[in-house]
């Protein structure tokens, strides 16, 4: 009875030592994870009229152990281009459209290793990560069948590509690891003039056993300004006063310019 | 140094719009075309949105075109009679047409009809103009209106037999009315389902056709298609948006003086020497399209919009 007693004690002692190491563990690592942070730079690009793309870096600190993805992409929505085939087995022309649903005008993706070796294919699919998920997401049609579809999706990226405004790589995140155990993240990216004005947002994913174990997110907002914006206002809200400001500069060029040479040169 | 496009949504180099419209305003200026069968694509090559290069395209036509019509008018080189019974014509053609390249879209075959008719269009007039121009050269005939009249043929009798002739006195020739109008609405239907100005054509149809002098076809040609591209112009700014007044101001920096220059040489030259340079250049861009068309394209999707 003496020792069923002493069992129950010894029991006791285990179960709150247990949920002392349990308790204690959980709150030493929750902050840990939760040192992901992310910062952008330059999280506001204005557009001016001498503006010719920007840098945009991204920093922040994260557990030294886990491995770092950085995503920036624009709102998602559908985009619609024009699909060159063969017709009559030898012209190359227009043959149709093909729509794009749920894509990104903008993506780009930077990573400390190859996405593969770190993340999972599934947690790739549920944070929409690398251009495999990015394909698995997007909605394109009309297709005749799937293996269209990762014909179509390719075309899109290399077109996507050519402009500047999607891209995937590996390595350029630079890391080192502070006195105090931390991991410091470091990513310098080109912001390409062709990304059009809007919101973007960026995430930086923290990668651990090949899934996302935190994420932390920043904004960068792109934005015309002066008379670019209001060119670009006018051009859209009054487009008869726009398109008569247009002929009426042309013409008044046109009529400048012979009126010049007439006195410059007399060659007429 | 580079500038920003407000419409285009792009950055560009300001040496090259001013560069490309220098040149452009040369061809316009010597021989009466638009030059936006080559200046479009040009654009296009250098990051602008297919629609907002056609469009602003159009813009700076206004401006160059104005600076040629003003200066070929100065010598006495436009035929405004003429030009204003092509412009009904062409402005008659242009609703035809529209409505021709809607039917074509809706039967699903539109980009290769109007491949199809860019090239037998381009390639049928660069080599009759090349042929003939250089026949002409080598027979060394001075003036060309001259033996277009000893060829005059059954198509020339039955031209002069049609009601309403009346006398264009600057051109020196006498038509029926009806004659300037059904080849200006031809031309209109042809540059509607094109895209294009139709510079290209109306020229060797001025010549060839209506038999005016190829001075004389420059200047009226350019002021016909000033009227063209306000009206284009203007539709594309207020149902498309995708004119950009900085991109046509960088242009039309070039183009008012290259038309300028262009009409000051284009008197040194003779109607042969003119014609067989615009043959050539109409020539070489037939090739670049058939090339286009037969070699696989870099990239297979592009820019709902232009060509």
């Amino acid at each position: 009875m003496q020792n069923n007693f002493k069992l129950r004690i010894a029991d006791c002692g285990l179960a709150v030592v247990t949920a002392f190491v349990i308790l204690t563990t959980f709150c030493i690592a929750r902050p840990a994870s939760a040192m992901l942070t992310a910062k952008a730079n330059h999280d506001h690009i204005t557009i001016d009229f001498f503006y010719h793309g920007s840098t945009v870096s991204v920093r922040g600190e994260a557990d030294p152990n886990t491995d770092l993805i950085i995503k920036i992409t624009s709102p998602e929505g559908h985009q619609v281009l024009k699909q060159k085939g063969k017709v009559a087995g030898m012209l190359w022309m227009n043959v149709g459209q093909l729509k794009f649903e749920n894509t990104p005008n903008f993506y780009e993706l930077y990573s400390t290793k190859k996405l593969e070796d770190i993340l999972s294919r599934e947690e790739q699919d549920k944070y929409v990560i690398g251009y495999p998920a990015l394909e698995r997401h997007v909605e394109i049609s009309p297709l005749a069948n799937e293996q269209e579809k990762t014909r179509w999706f390719d075309e899109f990226v290399k077109f996507k590509e050519n402009s500047n405004v999607y891209s995937a790589s590996s390595g350029k995140i630079t890391t080192t690891h502070t006195d105090n155990g931390r991991q410091q993240y470091f990513i310098l990216t080109e912001w390409p003039y062709q990304a059009q004005p809007g919101d973007y947002l960026v995430t930086v994913y923290a990668v651990k056993d090949n899934k996302v174990v935190e994420q932390a997110t920043s904004n960068v907002k792109v934005e015309q300004i002066g008379v670019v914006k209001s060119l670009a206002g006018l051009a859209k809200d009054a487009p008869a006063i726009y398109g008569f400001l247009s002929i009426g500069v042309a013409l008044g060029a046109g009529f400048g310019v012979s009126m010049v040479f007439k006195k410059g040169g007399g060659s007429h | 140094m580079y500038l920003y496009l407000p419409v285009a949504l792009t950055s560009i180099n300001i040496l090259i719009p001013v560069g490309l419209g220098l040149a452009v305003g040369l061809l316009s200026g010597l021989f009466g075309v638009g030059g936006g069968f080559l200046l479009t694509p040009l654009l296009i090559m250098f990051g602008i949105p297919s629609t907002v290069a056609a469009a602003t395209d159009s813009n700076q036509i206004v401006a160059a075109s104005t600076s040629g019509t003003y200066a070929h008018w100065k010598v006495g080189n436009v035929d405004f009679k003429m030009g204003l019974y092509l412009l009904v014509g062409g402005f008659v053609g242009g609703i035809i047409g529209v409505q021709a390249i809607k039917l074509l879209h809706a039967m699903g075959n539109a980009d290769f009809v109007i491949k199809i008719t860019y090239i037998l269009m381009l390639g049928i007039v660069g080599v009759y103009m090349f042929i003939e121009s250089l026949q002409s050269m080598r027979k060394k005939k001075n003036n060309t209106e001259e033996a277009n009249e000893e060829k005059d043929s059954a198509i020339g009798r039955f031209l002069k037999s049609l009601p309403l002739q009346t006398r264009f006195e600057k051109s020196g020739i006498t038509h029926s009315v009806f004659v300037p109008i059904v080849l200006g609405a031809f031309v209109g239907v042809l540059a509607a389902i094109m895209g294009v100005g139709g510079g290209f054509l109306m020229v060797p149809i001025m010549v060839y056709m209506l038999r005016m002098p190829m001075h004389v076809v420059v200047g009226t040609s350019l002021f016909q298609i000033l009227f063209t591209c306000i009206e284009v112009t203007f539709l594309q700014a207020y149902t498309n948006h995708s004119v950009d007044f900085i991109l046509a101001v960088l242009l039309l920096l070039g183009s008012t003086v290259g038309a300028q220059i262009g009409a000051a040489f284009g008197k040194k030259l003779k109607a042969e020497q003119l014609k067989i340079l615009l043959a050539t250049i109409v020539l070489a861009v037939t090739i670049k399209i058939v090339f286009e068309i037969t070699l696989t394209p870099s990239l297979l999707l592009s820019q709902v919009g232009g060509h």
